[in-house]
């Protein structure tokens, strides 16, 4: 996306443009059950992305000819708002991008979901991005994952997602939107984090051997960070509830 | 004491297959967001759609009529019917609130079901279908408990649609609901008696 030619000097004194280090997340916010009409909800702030996200399901399938007798299928749809982005991504309806991570999350899924609780049925997942900074792919899946949970849906992990990349020969974790177009590398990863199985990985740019291994060691150590966001987002809705009696 | 477990969450270091636990290298692991009780080893799923089973009672609403065949909302994502025979009695009209029994559940989840009675008049609520076993009780005693203090007719169907007629139906109302809201945190049984009894 960025030339060579304009490139920005990414990393002064050590330290990346906005201040973290090499391998420190952005700060992770994360709100279950935001959305009353819908079955499950997660509202996520990643830096400064912002993603809501939103399960309607399981319900009969819309067409008829795609529902399979023995399980449920997926259907997800990825978008980012026309005011999500400073000009390229701010396109209404879909495009050639929106299309293919909406189909990498979809397939994501279909590796946790346990469909056969649910034949004939579908499950909805919409990503809503309402405010872009990079990385939005990892945190719609991480919200998503999040909005199943809560929805009650039947599955074998919490996914998580988080990007790496490399500037120079430096590794970085979780880039933002600037170091995202203007780093020599950048891979996306979502884990299931109960055996660390590996349900997306794409790359642009090259990695060696032992870049990749120590890349996908910091999503891994990173995970266990999001990992637990996410599963305290869930426990909330149910404290606060809680709290209200047991303090009396 | 109950702990709530998330999706993936290891429950038990040895295997034990339930409805809402999946084993996996010998070791059990939750399937949903739920509450896990150690000493029964169970989980209950705090959020989720309903799953039917035969003879369950359920409440739902007629939406379509052929012949002698009535079709019967439950629930988005399952479809019900009811088949008159040569010597039923019945006769139901669109929009119509009924009770029922589930009689069989064929695949594609057509659900056929029995003993189709009218529920005339009254209101129909909806609550999160894996909330009802709290707004029955143990024994049947909460909704025992509401039905003698309102004095309202409650019919509860299992896939979370409730019919309330009569009596103080605000107040059994507002009862269901905070059940619905408070179905996880224990105690509840007091509260729900307290809140009766104030309002009396």
């Amino acid at each position: 996306m960025g030339s060579k030619a304009n490139k920005p000097e990414l990393i002064v004194n050590g330290k990346r443009l906005d201040g973290r280090a090499f391998d420190e997340l952005r700060p992770l916010k994360i709100e279950a059950g935001v959305l009353k009409n819908a079955d499950g909800s997660a509202y996520l702030e990643w830096g400064n992305n912002k993603v809501l996200a939103a399960i309607y399901g399981p319900v009969e399938t819309q067409p008829k000819h795609m529902a399979e007798p023995t399980r449920a299928i997926i259907k997800c749809r990825y978008q980012m708002a026309p005011f999500s982005s400073l000009s390229e991504h701010g396109r209404t309806g879909p495009n050639r991008r929106a299309t293919e991570i909406s189909k990498v999350t979809k397939e994501v899924f279909e590796n946790v979901v346990m469909l056969n609780e649910f034949p004939g049925s579908m499950i909805n997942i919409f990503i809503e991005i309402l405010q872009s900074d990079g990385g939005t792919r990892a945190a719609g899946i991480t919200a998503a994952s999040v909005a199943l949970a809560s929805a009650g849906i039947h599955m074998k992990d919490l996914v998580y997602a988080v990007s790496v990349g490399k500037i120079g020969e430096e590794l970085v974790l979780d880039l933002n939107m600037i170091e995202d177009n203007y780093s020599d590398s950048d891979m996306p990863m979502a884990i299931s984090p109960r055996n660390n199985s590996i349900l997306l990985l794409q790359m642009d740019g090259g990695y060696t051997k032992e870049q990749l291994a120590r890349a996908m060691k910091m999503a891994v150590d990173a995970g266990k960070t999001i990992s637990s966001i996410q599963k305290e987002a869930l426990r909330d809705v149910y404290k606060k509830v809680a709290e209200r009696y047991e303090s009396v | 004491m109950k702990n709530i477990v998330v999706p993936g969450e290891l429950l038990e270091e040895r295997p034990f297959r339930t409805r809402n636990t999946y084993v996996e290298d010998g070791k059990t692991y939750s399937m949903v967001l739920g509450l896990y009780d150690k000493e029964t080893a169970s989980v209950t799923p705090l959020e989720g759609t309903w799953i039917p089973h035969i003879d369950d009672t359920v409440v739902g609403v007629v939406s379509n009529v052929k012949n002698s065949v009535y079709e019967i909302d439950l629930d988005f994502h399952i479809r019900s019917i009811v088949i008159g025979g040569k010597y039923d009695r019945f006769e139901f009209k669109l929009g119509d609130v009924i009770q029922a029994t589930i009689k069989d559940i064929e695949e594609k989840k057509t659900i056929i079901l029995q003993y189709p009675r009218l529920l005339n008049g009254g209101s129909v609520i909806t609550v999160t279908p894996t909330k009802i076993p709290r707004v029955i009780g143990k024994n049947n005693t909460m909704i025992k408990q509401i039905i003698e203090s309102t004095k309202s007719r409650i019919v509860v169907g299992t896939n979370g649609h409730i019919w309330i007629n009569g009596g103080d139906d605000a107040l059994a109302r507002a009862a269901i609901l905070r059940i619905e809201n408070e179905a996880h945190v224990s105690g509840l049984t007091e509260r729900i008696k307290n809140m009766m009894e104030q309002k009396m």
